[in-house]
């Protein structure tokens, strides 16, 4: 895979560097900024952007270069890495994208598989969601949703989690050990659960419509 | 008890002696201060004289602007902490976990215990970054720093056991009027009861104020909201209406 990379720290940016060419991946761009990166991709392009949230431009450069990436080059996935995994930049994040992008904790990526499933995925057009805020948003629901999700059944909050880790039926059923059939069937009765009425085929709407409804109080906000 | 948050033992910003409330609506004023005349001790030449204790000089204590600003300076300096352990431990750790990752790639597949140990020390540098994130959180919550008080307090508000309702402006306050608004609005609901709630809280701009009202509480825990706020020159009004009611601080911003 093609792959750019900004990061203003010197050393997590040669660490990340050597572990994506071990992985077998061909580094295209790599900046310890934002503008720079933006620069060094006006002639070319990559598979997956990785950016740091937090560098240059102060404060949170790498959300205002993804905007820029993205109007630039439509196709180029992102993957946005960080110290801290927080809803609040995951919906920043989404507001920026909803398909090929992902957010991940900066040390969670630091095994060749790891890494290769997750620019895999963004790179296939799945949205990405660290595994450990996924966790948080389906244990902590906002406001009156804390009572719909626990009513689900141990097995169907394994299947909420997993979408709200953005996987697919066919990642969510491997991840289990079961079918995608049988995914699907937890998939619809989660949804008639929640009330939802998303089209449950079309991924990403998918992913949407669960952390919207983790995610929203009662009045919207 | 507020899952996941768990207050300062100490306040360091915290004063000598505050008044105890509840205060007349628009108090806070500065406090009574007794300077005491400073008593010289030492002579002209430097040498410490063997002097009895009750001859020891005690630096006065510092006058209403001097007091507020050395506040906001606690303040200050908790923010760079936080920002030197992100900056600093935080980055050098995950630079480790991916060097780790490359080790671990260049063991040959049939070493299955050597590559469980690296699974195991990555583990281990996984844990010590979450300890860091949690110590982080309790000097200054990055996410306060870099997006203020709304993304921060929907946060902690997720995070209580009681109902909390966030209605917050977008302006910014400044990392002092900020941090103690935060930890005011964290320290109050970690001592609310069980089972208590709804808490509306709201954050509001008026003439370089920060205004934080917090409304369904128990307003005999304003103390633990003064405690915050007044070491920044903040005052906190009650209004109470059979067990609960509302908590006003307003904290003066640079």
């Amino acid at each position: 895979m093609r792959v750019a990379l900004a990061e203003d720290g010197a050393l997590f940016r040669e660490g990340l560097l050597m572990l994506l060419r071990a992985a077998g991946h061909e580094v295209v761009a790599c900046a310890a900024g934002g503008d720079e990166l933006v620069a060094l991709l006006a002639n070319q392009s990559a598979d997956v952007a990785i950016l740091d949230i937090r560098m240059p431009p102060e404060p949170d450069g790498g959300l205002v270069t993804a905007e820029r990436l993205r109007a630039a080059h439509p196709a180029m996935g992102l993957l946005f890495l960080s110290h801290y995994a927080e809803s609040h930049y995951l919906m920043r994040i989404l507001q920026i994208g909803t398909e090929a992008i992902g957010y991940r904790l900066k040390e969670k990526v630091g095994s060749v598989d790891v890494l290769t499933d997750t620019l895999s995925r963004i790179d296939a057009g799945e949205i990405v969601i660290e595994p450990v805020l996924a966790k948080r948003l389906v244990e902590r629901p906002r406001g009156d949703k804390k009572d719909v999700v626990a009513a689900l059944s141990e097995r169907e909050l394994d299947v909420l989690r997993l979408m709200a880790e953005g996987r697919s039926n066919n990642g969510i059923a491997g991840q289990l050990f079961v079918t995608p059939k049988a995914v699907e069937k937890h998939i619809a009765s989660i949804f008639g659960k929640l009330g939802l009425h998303a089209d449950t085929a079309e991924h990403h709407r998918r992913v949407l419509a669960v952390l919207t409804y983790l995610r929203s109080q009662r009045d919207g906000e | 008890m507020l899952a996941g948050y768990r207050g300062f033992g100490e306040n360091p910003t915290r004063e000598v002696g505050f008044a105890p409330l509840p205060g007349p609506p628009g108090g806070g004023q500065d406090l009574p201060m007794t300077l005491e005349p400073a008593q010289r001790t030492g002579d002209a030449s430097g040498h410490r004289p063997a002097d009895p204790p009750d001859r020891a000089e005690r630096i006065p204590e510092p006058a209403g602007e001097q007091r507020r600003r050395q506040g906001r300076e606690q303040w200050l300096r908790r923010r760079r902490l936080e920002r030197q352990l992100h900056d600093g431990a935080a980055l050098r750790i995950s630079a480790l976990s991916l060097q780790l990752g490359l080790f671990r790639h260049r063991v040959p597949a049939d070493e299955a215990v050597l590559q469980e140990s690296i699974d195991g020390l990555q583990d281990e540098l996984h844990a010590v970054l979450q300890e860091l994130r949690d110590v982080a959180g309790k000097i200054y919550p990055p996410l306060l720093d870099e997006a203020g008080l709304g993304p921060a307090l929907r946060e902690l508000a997720d995070r209580a056991d009681v109902p909390v309702h966030v209605t917050t402006t977008a302006s910014r306050f400044g990392a002092a009027a900020e941090g103690a608004a935060y930890f005011a609005v964290g320290e109050l609901l970690a001592v609310l009861a069980p089972g208590s709630g709804p808490v509306a809280v709201v954050v509001d701009a008026a003439d370089g104020v920060l205004v934080l009202s917090l409304t369904g509480v128990d307003t005999r825990h304003a103390e633990v909201v003064d405690y915050q706020v007044r070491p920044l020159g903040g005052t906190v009004d009650v209004a109470a209406g059979g067990g609960t009611g509302t908590i006003t601080a307003r904290i003066p911003c640079e």
